[in-house]
């Protein structure tokens, strides 16, 4: 090889590199399918957009079912509840609180029931002060 | 007849608003101008033999869906082969992710004293290894100047950088190639 100085062999060199790959490539066929795919995928994007947008719809269903369904299931629970203490409670003598109040001893007992001051037995207490004792078990 | 001898004559600018305009044979008569400058940047980058032709199809698809952002700051080809570094560094991230190490063929030329071949392809080999250890701007910059010929200033105007950073990059890969290629 004739003799050069680095910088000019290295330009060398990178002129040569790849020159082998770009002699392979068939131009004409290249240009052909550039051509073919340019205009197929406007179409296919086409397709895309529409499929995207059905699945977003689609999803869109099924979160707003699903959250439709548990609030509705919330509003159920919420409306046993009431149903139970407004009217069961209301419709309870003083007898009939005292029975219930009794499978409660335990509960009772703990410090978060708020039982009236001076009041150490159930017994003493008359249907106003029991619904009291009632309602704070409810938290 | 006289049609395709206007096209061929045209440059590459009315060429794109052809194209912009719906031109099919626009789009194909830039494709056969570039495509072979565009393989011998992307081989010389990295890319493998047997993927140029494909990520020169995905260059060209790429640069016309978004011709509109080129407002001719440099020269189309530049503006493609900087295409062309974006869609080869895509390349190579999906093969990262599918374990696939590309081997490159070291190039070959098959006329010539063997042993003067020999030579040339092993100090080929050893730039095409070198360039690989550059980082992308160096390599694209050295590529753009050694081997496409091109300007500091239209490297510069094509990769957003100033003609004095490009010289740098410019002489920092040459700086590492020497020690490689030597």
């Amino acid at each position: 090889m004739k003799a050069m100085n680095g910088d000019e062999r290295l330009e060398n060199l990178a002129k040569r590199l790849g020159s082998a790959a770009a002699a392979r490539l068939d131009v004409e066929a290249t240009a052909q399918k550039v051509v073919a795919r340019l205009r197929e995928q406007p179409a296919r994007r086409i397709a895309w957009v529409q499929q995207t947008w059905l699945r977003i719809a689609a999803a869109l269903v099924v979160v707003l079912s699903g959250a439709a369904l548990v609030r509705q299931t919330l509003v159920t629970r919420n409306t046993h509840a009431a149903h139970f203490v407004a009217d069961d409670l209301r419709d309870l003598s003083a007898d009939e609180l005292r029975d219930v109040l009794a499978t409660f001893d335990q509960i009772i007992n703990s410090d978060s029931v708020a039982v009236p001051e001076g009041s150490t037995d159930l017994h003493e207490l008359d249907a106003q002060q029991l619904r009291a004792v009632l309602r704070s078990l409810e938290g | 007849m006289a049609q395709p001898h206007m096209v061929s004559a045209s440059p590459d600018a009315a060429l794109i608003l052809a194209w912009q305009a719906g031109d099919e044979q626009a789009a194909a008569e830039l494709v056969g101008r570039h495509a072979r400058p565009l393989a011998r940047f992307l081989a010389g980058a990295g890319a493998p033999e047997a993927d140029v032709d494909d990520l020169v199809q995905e260059t060209f698809i790429r640069a016309f869906r978004s011709v509109d952002r080129f407002r001719g700051q440099c020269q189309f080809r530049t503006w493609l082969l900087t295409i062309g570094g974006n869609v080869l560094k895509d390349f190579g991230r999906r093969a990262a992710r599918r374990k696939v190490v590309p081997l490159d063929e070291a190039v070959r030329d098959v006329t010539g004293d063997p042993h003067e071949h020999a030579e040339a392809s092993e100090a080929e080999a050893l730039l095409a290894m070198g360039l690989k250890q550059l980082p992308r701007l160096q390599r694209e910059v050295f590529l753009l100047r050694a081997q496409q010929g091109l300007e500091y200033g239209e490297i510069a105007a094509a990769l957003a950088t100033t003609p004095g950073a490009a010289r740098v990059h410019y002489h920092h890969a040459v700086k590492r190639l020497k020690e490689i290629v030597k």
